[in-house]
């Protein structure tokens, strides 16, 4: 039986409490096991991307907590939830993800020298992760020098690279034309697939949509439904 | 990895580097300039001052400067002139015996200094011999004449081979009188000496004063006047302590160091006003590279990188960014030197004029003490640094989900 990862529980986030108070979410309670590919959809303004955020550490929630793999991050302290992402969770944003004056192989490799691990073993590595996203022949460029689709694929090998149990990605493929979108969302079923790492997107992109198994829908703040779906 | 993503980072905006590391090249090789003139001249006047006064160091009696009598002079010691002499900082050694006397040439008498001088050793340190403006110069020890300040002469209104008499207090309370030829005047930058020294062969003097072989003081010349408490403490340790005083010119004649000092104030103004100046721009650079790079930075932060890390990476940009203009500096900085102590700068016209009437050489030489460089690089440094903490201060304050919507 699969275990939970993400364990979210009554989670709330008011902006601007003290003036005009914004609540972007509310009280949601969202249990996420391990091996999901999931989607958080909803419009504009649901509250899906700042509820992303707080799975991830990134953002703290106004109440509740956030339990991922047994950890309550939310009552972690600033460096250990820094050291916390780093070994366990891996991000990909929208856009300009990669650090533009390092190469493709050096953006993946970034996160291992974090980790301080040797070189030998950390070049060997990044070139399998780079390989496992079709990009072996770009090691060497710089992301100025790929294309929007390359450079999300250079991202989700730099998420994989601590090998973590987590990736949140936020609208990863809001940038990228369909065939790009297509390659990427492949390349995260794989993975999702034959390496059993969760997956949650924020996402009103259909195409990612359509290939998760369990949507979950955000309407002002509240979880609206939640339902698991066969991906197309 | 940190200091290769601060290299990096630092060449993304070429324009906007090269124009901060190019003004702080400036400020650097002006300061340089600047020091290394103003250091240029007081090292001149110092020498020019000291080689026909005190010395550099300057070796007495126990208790002589504090009681400056004649009783409180020493046996002429060759084991001390060697001892002095085999420092390789030292280049001469000057002995002396310093009284004062009555001067009277017919109805005109004057308190005077009495320098009792070997003269070919002055000669070598001071060319006093080239400062005879009538007559000539004493030859030898044992010479039976003396040479007069310039000043002093027309006071007591007297010429070249007139006769001069003077009248003081001998070695243990005998009196002291003789008369001596006047062989030649000198004219002397310092007033001050102009108007009341007589220049008079060494053995003449311990002879008048009945002080056969003995010396108020012995005056060292050194290389380099940098050496100066280097080279006292070497010979506090190195001479019989318990018999003889080490001084130095600044003990001796604190006014000419208090003089330096305040003078320096002004410049250290200036310099100050002028990285002052260098520091906005490379404040404004650093914040840039903060607010232009807020996404990124927000990024790297979501994926673990720790904000002390990236503080860290934007001190070493600061720092870089600095030394290259601080390099080049100090680089064209040593150039303009070495091109002018190969071609000092003479003077001419009244500058010239003004320079000689005060005795000190009308050239302006400019110093290349490693002192210059090493502040010049040391105030980058620590500008460089101290400018890093406000924008280190916002990435420590960075919000991770602010930042990478930025």
């Amino acid at each position: 039986m699969a275990q939970t990862i993400i364990d979210a529980h009554n989670v709330s986030k008011t902006f601007n409490p003290k003036t005009v108070p914004v609540h972007a979410v509310q009280n949601v309670h969202v249990h996420i096991e391990e091996g999901e590919f999931v989607a958080l959809v909803g419009p504009s303004g649901s509250g899906k991307s700042t509820l992303l955020n707080m799975m991830g550490g990134l953002d703290e929630p106004t109440a509740g907590s956030v339990i991922i793999d047994g950890v309550e991050i939310t009552e972690l302290s600033e460096n250990k939830l820094i050291d916390f992402r780093l070994h366990n969770i891996g991000f990909v944003f929208q856009s300009f993800n990669l650090i533009p004056v390092l190469t493709a192989k050096e953006n993946v490799g970034f996160v291992l020298q974090l980790q301080h691990m040797p070189k030998a073993e950390r070049e060997k590595r990044v070139l399998t992760l780079l390989e496992e996203v079709g990009l072996e022949d770009k090691i060497n460029s710089k992301p100025g020098e790929l294309s929007g689709g390359q450079q999300q694929r250079v991202a989700v090998a730099r998420a994989l690279a601590s090998k973590p149990k987590i990736i949140l990605a936020d609208e990863p493929t809001a940038n990228l034309d369909s065939k790009s979108a297509a390659n990427l969302l492949d390349i995260m079923a794989k993975l999702n697939k034959e390496e059993k790492i969760t997956f949650l997107f924020s996402t009103h992109d259909q195409r990612v949509i359509k290939k998760a198994r369990r949507v979950i829908t955000l309407v002002d703040g509240k979880v609206a439904s939640d339902v698991q779906q066969i991906p197309s | 990895m940190l200091l290769k993503l601060a290299w990096l980072n630092i060449w993304r905006n070429k324009r906007r580097t090269i124009i901060t590391a190019t003004s702080v090249f400036f400020a650097v090789l002006l300061a340089i300039i600047f020091r290394s003139l103003t250091d240029g001249v007081y090292d001149n006047m110092i020498h020019n001052v000291v080689s026909y006064s005190s010395g550099y160091l300057q070796i007495h009696q126990k208790g002589y400067w504090d009681e400056q009598s004649i009783d409180n002079t020493f046996e002429e010691d060759n084991q001390l002139y060697e001892e002095l002499l085999k420092n390789p900082k030292v280049t001469h050694i000057m002995p002396r015996l310093e009284t004062f006397a009555l001067a009277s040439y017919s109805e005109k008498t004057k308190g005077v200094l009495v320098l009792g001088i070997d003269p070919d050793k002055e000669k070598e340190v001071n060319n006093l011999h080239e400062k005879i403006v009538a007559g000539e110069y004493i030859e030898g020890i044992n010479d039976n004449a003396v040479v007069l300040g310039e000043g002093l002469a027309s006071q007591l209104k007297l010429k070249v081979n007139d006769t001069l008499v003077l009248l003081g207090q001998g070695y243990h309370a005998s009196s002291a009188a003789a008369k001596f030829r006047v062989k030649g005047l000198v004219k002397l930058g310092a007033i001050e000496l102009n108007n009341n020294v007589v220049y008079m062969p060494l053995q003449q003097s311990q002879a008048m004063h009945g002080a056969e072989n003995r010396l108020t003081s012995v005056s060292v010349m050194l290389d380099k006047a940098s050496n100066l408490e280097d080279l006292k403490h070497t010979l506090l340790k190195s001479i019989d302590a318990d018999k003889y005083e080490v001084m130095s010119w600044k003990e001796m004649m604190p006014e000419m160091d208090q003089f330096i000092e305040a003078d320096s104030t002004g410049h250290y103004i200036i310099i100050g006003v002028l990285y002052f100046i260098i520091s906005f721009g490379l404040f404004g650079t650093l914040l840039m590279m903060v607010f232009e790079r807020k996404h990124e930075l927000g990024i790297l932060i979501a994926i673990g990188m720790k904000k002390r890390l990236l503080a860290l990476v934007l001190l070493l940009e600061s720092i870089m960014i600095s030394l290259i203009g601080c390099f080049t500096g100090v680089i064209a900085g040593i150039l303009f030197i070495k091109w002018f102590t190969i071609h000092p700068i003479h003077l001419t016209g009244d500058l010239k004029q003004v320079y000689e009437d005060y005795g000190i050489e009308s050239i302006i030489y400019l110093s290349s003490h490693e002192k210059i460089f090493i502040v010049q690089t040391l105030i980058v440094l620590i500008l460089s640094i101290l400018l890093a903490f406000y924008p280190g201060y916002k990435v420590m304050k960075l919000k991770p989900v602010e930042a990478i919507n930025s």
